[in-house]
């Protein structure tokens, strides 16, 4: 067929409309994935810078000895922004009466690098970000710091040789969870002081970090660089592994928004599969036109072809154009809440989308248009004459392994894929079955029913093979939609569980026993609310089985075992929140020589259950052997302990008490009081990072649902896709039934049984399909424990059948408002 | 023109194969007419089809001006409809997203004639329709859209014609004047008409007249 000829059948195709409406499917599809996925990767950016104010920029490099110059100069020549920090533990001395021991840490210009540095004039005063560090010969001091030193601001103290005159308070760091450098108190001071105090000496415990900040290219391309030269005691540190419970959350937020874009392409596919087989069909007879007057298979192919080129081409632009809008309304409706501009999506958006369409229109949308070379010129003489349905399985296999690949490809992740997968296998095994059983019962039952229920049941059966395929893609959207909602649901919900809105954001160690009723009357007076009080007392592990652990500092690889100082308590009980991975736990009043390790612990020092540990508390030392080990819920506010003993085994030892507690903003003041009645008490103040943690949580949560709405837009339209693909029949059929008298109301009404039927069917395949791949996302993508959802049992079949019915008799509502012989001779 | 030799057609259904056509023979001279008559279902729609190579036959040979159309494949058979057969339908076969002058091109532009729009416009003259060019098929009457299939068929002035039931869908004096045009066509362009239709007066107007019943071909 000359390229005219094919153009001018193009043109003509496009101007009946029936191209439309694939094109319309196929810039769905394309739209949503660009959208979502160009989406997801600018708020993938956005939250990783978000999380990279946990590490105070994008990468650190850890170190126990000083930076080489080198890498410094590497970095700036990589267009790296790097500023040093350097932390040690060492006494902060005022006078010879008030002296203590704190985590030291100093910075230089630019720091943080990331998020912000927290100050106030006074120790629990009006927090500010003044984008500022303290001078040279200046300090900042943590809150409490300030009463056991007995200094006020403006004074000196000293750190070494050194005197510093105190400038305020540090309130916050952003890298506050990150770089600890000990168990004192903070001591925020200027690098350049350093020298001066004269306290770092060979062999002292030090760890300097430099802070690099710069766009991921260049972050990746010193990484490789340095990666090579790390020498003992030197590490990198990266921003997924710098506040793990941000991490996590942002990781099943990516999980989900990866989830949600896979869904997108298999909806998708189903809309272009549905856009396609109504234009293949409505063709056959057009196609025999053709033939009858002469033209070829080849010609036929070739029109299709083409036309499916041109429709590709034009879909995938003004998808890709219209998924760039919508990834921009997203960002807009955003907008201020994202802690940081959005970064660039870049090109990959665009190719997933160009892929998507290639495979969609490839493996779903060509082969009913291939067939329809294949129709018969007879059809001119035989309007009656059926369509091939050669090679539909095999057209189906490669078109599920084309889908099975996209969703991988995009997902990344052969768990999301799997457990969606088995979801969609579920839905269509049991949909195919389900539909032969009930819709070949359902002429017998219509047979003692009413005219409306058996007009609406004989359609139901007569088109059974198309209702059967009706029904799996419906339940196939229905399914993905609830699968999503429930996903979302359960996130969302385990997230606000790990901060409830009143949980402890303040933590108080050193308590002395005898303070212990001082403390209770403090928080009765002020009514504030308390955990239990813990005891605690601090401890260091020497040996395992005898075989001594080198120190922190002798050790000779990183991750080996080593000594661990930790705060040891006691307990009758298993703590609340802790789980036993392994051993079994004490009786109350036991006094065996026992103990419970922490998971991450046990593995630091190399001990199992059954191990013998040589402790050291003090000057005391204690022999125990490891009964049990526990995993600990860190992301909990409570006070967790990696060791526990039997009350009996500790109890000789001579400990302190901690607990945490709920301040209020407008109590926050309270804090210096209870610093005056209890001078040598440690607060920990974790207002600030929970507020943090809560706005991070808030962004990805709002984030999931609009990108739920739109996965919901999508399967919308799946469904009237799916609507429309049957619609020629229904319309026939119902305005026969109008030429041969049928009253308005039963043609309506049987179109709504036949729509309810098959809608409410659907969801409920699609609730058991949801709860398979709900299953296997919450427990094996997400790590959540799964419970099985009633709700949405109830919930699939009632919106199947509403949303489906609603659709369907909405579609067809023109059959009864035109008269019958306009559309007879239109369809 | 048209030979026909021992032509079989069986179907397969669920309770075994179906006859449809009973070993027919015929033959139709070039530049003349015949009417194949009979009633519905009596197989001549299916012998039409045949005739013109739109199907395959299960035993038996047709051959159309010269060229047997059992030793063609289906692509080979529609370069021959292209070249030499034309058509009119009982239900017209237009394609409705094209206007009744598109309709008429079609099969001048599918054999590659450059003049497709004057050729077009000129035919749809002939038939009366000279200024109905822009008009889509759901905006014509059912005479008139059968008067565009005949412009369709003579355009491309193809050596056999084949018209099934072409009245079919008519009124009685529309049909009539629809034949009138058709004869007049024939007559001028020495067309070779194939006519099925089960109304006697039309098969009257024929050279030949051949009888259908029960898949057995009598006459003339």
């Amino acid at each position: 067929m000359k390229q005219a000829l094919t153009w001018r059948l193009l043109a003509r195709e496009w101007r009946s409309g029936e191209l439309g409406i694939l094109l319309m499917a196929l810039v769905l599809a394309v739209s949503v994935v660009v959208g979502v996925s160009s989406f997801v990767t600018r708020l993938q950016s956005a939250l990783l810078s978000e999380s990279a104010r946990f590490l105070a920029a994008d990468m650190v490099v850890v170190s126990r000895s000083p930076v080489p110059e080198a890498w410094i100069s590497a970095a700036h020549e990589q267009q790296l922004q790097p500023t040093e920090v350097v932390g040690f533990p060492s006494m902060a001395v005022a006078d010879i009466d008030h002296m203590a021991l704190s985590s030291i840490k100093a910075v230089s210009l630019g720091y943080p690098l990331r998020g912000e540095l927290l100050w106030s004039s006074e120790p629990y005063g009006e927090v500010l970000a003044t984008g500022a560090i303290p001078g040279a010969g200046e300090v900042w001091l943590a809150p409490r710091l300030f009463s056991l030193l007995d200094v006020e601001l403006g004074e000196s103290i000293f750190v070494g040789e050194q005197p510093l005159r105190v400038s305020g308070a540090v309130r916050g760091e952003p890298d506050a969870t990150t770089a600890v450098f000990g168990f004192g108190p903070r001591l925020l001071m200027n690098t350049a002081d350093i020298p001066a105090t004269g306290v770092i000496q060979p062999g002292s415990r030090v760890e300097y970090r430099l802070l690099l900040r710069g766009t991921p290219e260049a972050i990746a391309s010193f990484t490789e660089w340095v990666k090579p030269q790390l020498g003992q005691g030197q590490r990198l540190d990266s921003v997924e592994g710098a506040q793990p419970s941000i991490s996590e959350t942002l990781d099943r937020a990516q999980g989900f928004l990866l989830l949600a874009g896979s869904l997108a392409v298999v909806l998708a596919a189903a809309a272009i599969t549905l856009a396609s087989r109504r234009f293949g069909e409505r063709h056959t007879q057009y196609v025999a036109i053709l033939k009858s007057l002469g033209a070829q298979s080849p010609e036929i192919a070739s029109l299709y072809g083409r036309s499916l080129f041109w429709i590709g081409l034009f879909g995938t632009l003004i998808g890709c154009l219209l998924g760039w809008v919508l990834q921009e309304a997203f960002i807009r409706v955003l907008g201020s809440l994202l802690p940081v501009e959005p970064g660039a999506a870049g090109l990959k958006p665009i190719l997933i989308g160009g892929v998507t369409a290639a495979v969609c229109l490839m493996f779903f949308a060509w082969p009913p248009l291939r067939r329809l070379g294949q129709a018969s010129p007879l059809r001119v003489l035989r309007a009656d004459m059926g369509i091939a349905e050669a090679q539909r399985s095999s057209d189906f296999l490669m078109g599920s392994v084309a889908i099975v690949a996209l969703m991988w490809w995009y997902s990344g992740s052969a768990l999301v894929t799997g457990a969606v997968i088995a979801g969609l296998c579920v839905v269509m095994g049991l949909g195919y079955m389900a539909a032969n059983v009930l819709l070949s019962g359902s002429r017998s039952v219509g047979g003692f029913a009413g005219s409306l229920w058996r007009v609406a049941l004989a359609g139901l059966q007569r088109r059974g093979r198309a209702n059967a395929l009706q029904m799996v893609i419906f339940a196939m959207a229905i399914m993905l939609m609830l699968l999503l909602s429930v996903v979302r649901t359960s996130l969302i919900g385990q997230w606000q569980a790990q901060l409830p809105p009143d949980a402890p954001n303040h933590f108080l160690m050193n308590l002395a026993p005898e303070e212990r009723p001082e403390l209770q009357t403090f928080f009765a007076d002020n009514e504030i609310l308390s955990e239990t009080l813990y005891p605690m007392t601090r401890g260091r592990v020497i040996s395992v089985n005898d075989a001594a652990l080198p120190r922190w500092e002798e050790l000779e690889e990183d991750g080996a075992p080593r000594q661990r100082e930790a705060n040891f308590t006691w307990s009758d009980e298993i703590p609340t929140g802790n789980a036993l991975v392994d051993g079994e736990w004490w009786t109350a009043d036991t006094d065996q020589p026992w103990v419970s390790l922490e998971e991450e612990f046990a593995s630091d020092i190399g001990a199992a259950v059954g191990d013998r540990l040589s402790l050291r508390i003090g000057a005391d030392a204690l022999e125990v052997t490891v009964l049990n080990i526990r995993a600990v819920d860190w992301q909990s506010m409570r006070p967790n302990f990696f060791t526990v003993f039997p009350r009996k085994v500790l109890e000789a030892f001579p400990g302190m008490y901690m607990t945490s507690f709920r301040l209020l903003p407008e109590q926050k003041s309270l804090l210096n009081q209870l610093v005056g009645v209890l001078p040598t008490v440690t607060v920990i103040e974790l207002d600030i990072v929970i507020r943090e943690m809560r706005v991070v949580i808030d962004q990805v949560a709002r984030a999931l649902e609009l990108v739920l709405g739109v996965i919901l837009l999508a399967g919308g339209l799946v469904l009237i896709s799916g609507v429309r693909s049957s619609l020629d029949g229904r319309l026939r059929e119902s305005a026969l039934l109008r030429a041969v008298g049928a009253r308005k109301g039963m043609v309506l009404g049987a179109l709504w049984v036949e729509f309810l039927v098959l809608g409410g069917l659907a969801g409920a395949l699609a609730s058991v399909g949801a709860e398979v791949a709900a299953w296997g996302l919450q427990t094996q993508v997400f790590e959540m424990s799964w419970t099985p959802t009633p709700l949405m049992w109830a919930l699939g079949p009632t919106l199947g059948a509403v949303i489906v019915g609603a659709l369907g008799v909405w579609s067809c509502r023109r059959v009864v408002n035109v008269p019958p012989v306009v559309i007879l001779r239109e369809v | 023109m048209i030979k026909v030799s021992q032509l079989l057609k069986t179907v397969p259904t669920a309770d075994g194969d179906l006859t449809i056509l009973h070993g027919v023979d015929l033959e139709i001279a070039a530049g003349t007419s015949a009417a194949i008559v009979g009633a519905s279902g009596s197989g001549k729609s299916t012998l039409l089809g045949l005739l013109a190579g739109m199907d395959v036959a299960s035993a038996g040979d047709v051959w159309l001006d010269g060229v047997n159309l059992s030793a063609l494949d289906e692509d080979a058979r529609a370069r021959l409809r292209a070249a030499k057969v034309g058509f009119v339908f009982q239900n017209f076969q237009l394609l409705p997203a094209l206007t009744a002058k598109e309709n008429v091109m079609l099969p001048l532009e599918l054999a590659g004639i450059d003049e497709a729009g004057s050729i077009a416009e000129r035919f749809l003259g002939e038939v009366g329709l000279q200024d109905r060019l822009a008009h889509y098929p759901t905006t014509l009457s059912g005479g008139e859209q059968q008067r565009v299939a005949i412009a369709r068929a003579f355009a491309r002035e193809p050596a056999v014609l084949f018209a099934d039931e072409p009245t079919g869908n008519l009124d009685t004096r529309t049909g009539e004047r629809i034949i009138d045009l058709l004869f007049e066509l024939n007559a001028r362009a020495s067309t070779t008409l194939v006519l099925v239709t089960h109304d006697e007066r039309l098969a009257e107007r024929c050279d030949q007249r051949f009888s259908m019943s029960a898949g057995e071909l009598f006459g003339p």
